[in-house]
C-alpha cells in the first residue's frame, strides 16, 4: 500500500522537474529504479500512478517505466561485494556481520522524456 | 528528448525526518518508533508500560497512528499522558506514518519538554520500514502467534530496527513455536538486533523494556 505514497512523490518530483524546464511538450516516459529491498509490488505502483498522474496535464500520457535493483552488499572486514538473493546480511567469505548495504533500498526518479 | 533528474522518492520526508532528529537532539528527547504487524500487542505494551514510566519519572507523550478510528488513543488516554492521534485517512489512508504527519503531532506535543516520545505506528511490516518518522530508534515488536518466518519475509522492517520485542510469551506452552528459530532468523537479517521477550498480558519481563528506554534517555 505504500505504492500509493510513492507514486504521488513520483509524480511530485517529475512536475516540479518539468515546470523548471519550461518545456512545450507532454511527457511520454517516466523512469523509475527501486531496489529489492522496498519490496514494491510493480502492478500496484503502476496502477497508482496511473491514477495520480492525471492531477498533471503534462504527464496524462506519461508511461511509468520501474527497474528493479538487485541487493548488492559489501563486507567492511574482508572488503568483498556480493549480490544477494536471499535476506542474509552476513559475509559470505569471513562470516562478519559487519556489512553495509551498497544497493538496494533506494528509490529514485532517474528521467523522463519528452 | 530525455531529462536527467536522480531524485530520491523519499528525499522530502527523509530530510523533514533529520530535521526533527536534529531538534530532539537539543531538548534531549527520545524519540521511538515502534513497529508491528496489526495485532502484536504494541497498544497492549503501552498500557503496560505508561504506568512504570509514569512512576519513575519520566516525562512520555504518544503517538497513536491509525488509518481510521481513536480506539488506541482511547485506551492510553486514561493514563494521564499526552496523546495525539493521527488518522492516516485524510492523507489516502496511508498505510504508514510519514515525517510530515509526525511534525505536526510532536508539535502539539511540546515535545521538546518531554523525555521521551513513543509513536506507535500504523500495523503493517512493510511500508513503516519504508518511512523515516524522524525517531532515534526504531522498534519491531513480534507475537510469538505470527511465526518464525516474519523477518525473513519482511527484512527491511528488521534492517531499520535496533530492537526487536517479542510479545505474547505467555502463550508459549499452548504453540507449537520455535523460539530459537525465531531469534536465529532475526540475527540473519540484523545481526546486531537487540530482543526483548516479554508478556504484555502478564507484565512478564516489561521492566527489561522499561530499563532498555532508560538507557537510551537522553538526559
Amino acid at each position: 500500500m505504500h505504492e500509493l505514497s510513492i507514486a504521488q512523490n513520483i509524480a511530485k518530483i517529475v512536475h516540479q522537474e518539468y515546470l523548471k524546464g519550461n518545456f512545450q511538450s507532454d511527457i511520454q516516459v517516466v523512469h523509475f529504479s527501486a531496489g529489492r529491498m522496498n519490496a514494491i509490488i510493480p502492478e500496484s505502483l503502476l496502477l497508482n500512478f496511473n491514477i495520480v498522474k492525471r492531477n498533471y496535464n503534462e504527464m496524462k500520457q506519461a508511461e511509468l517505466i520501474i527497474a528493479e535493483k538487485e541487493i548488492i552488499i559489501k563486507c567492511n572486514v574482508c572488503l568483498r561485494e556480493y549480490v544477494i538473493q536471499e535476506p542474509v546480511f552476513y559475509c559470505q567469505n569471513c562470516g562478519s556481520s559487519n556489512i553495509s548495504i551498497l544497493q538496494g533500498k533506494e528509490m529514485y526518479v532517474e528521467d523522463f522524456e519528452l | 528528448m530525455k531529462i536527467e533528474i536522480l531524485k530520491n522518492v523519499l528525499e522530502v520526508n527523509d530530510n523533514l525526518a533529520n530535521d526533527i532528529r536534529e531538534k530532539s537532539d537539543k531538548s534531549k528527547t527520545l524519540v521511538l518508533n515502534m513497529m508491528s504487524s496489526p495485532g502484536s500487542g504494541k497498544t497492549s505494551i503501552l498500557e503496560k508500560l505508561l504506568p512504570k514510566l509514569l512512576f519513575n519519572g519520566i516525562k512520555t507523550g504518544i503517538i497513536e497512528g491509525d488509518i481510521t478510528t481513536t480506539r488506541d488513543a482511547d485506551r492510553i488516554i486514561g493514563n494521564e499522558i499526552p496523546v495525539v492521534q493521527i488518522n492516516t485517512e485524510k492523507f489516502g489512508g496511508d498505510c504508514h506514518l510519514g515525517s510530515e504527519v509526525v511534525k505536526p503531532a510532536l508539535d502539539q506535543l511540546h515535545y521538546e519538554k518531554l523525555d521521551l516520545v513513543i509513536i506507535e505506528n500504523v500495523g503493517n511490516l512493510v511500508c513503516p520500514a519504508e518511512f523515516d518518522t524522524g525517531a532515534d530508534k526504531n522498534i519491531v515488536v513480534i507475537s510469538v502467534t505470527e511465526g518464525e518466518d516474519k523477518p525473513l519475509k519482511y527484512p527491511l522492517m528488521f534492517r531499520v530496527c535496533e530492537l526487536s520485542v517479542i510479545n505474547k510469551v505467555d502463550l508459549l506452552p499452548f504453540l507449537n513455536f520455535d523460539m530459537e528459530q525465531l531469534t536465529a532468523n532475526i540475527r540473519q537479517i540484523n545481526p546486531n538486533m537487540e530482543i526483548i521477550k516479554i508478556s504484555a498480558q502478564t507484565d512478564e519481563n516489561v521492566d527489561a523494556l522499561l530499563k532498555w528506554i532508560q538507557n537510551n534517555l537522553k538526559n
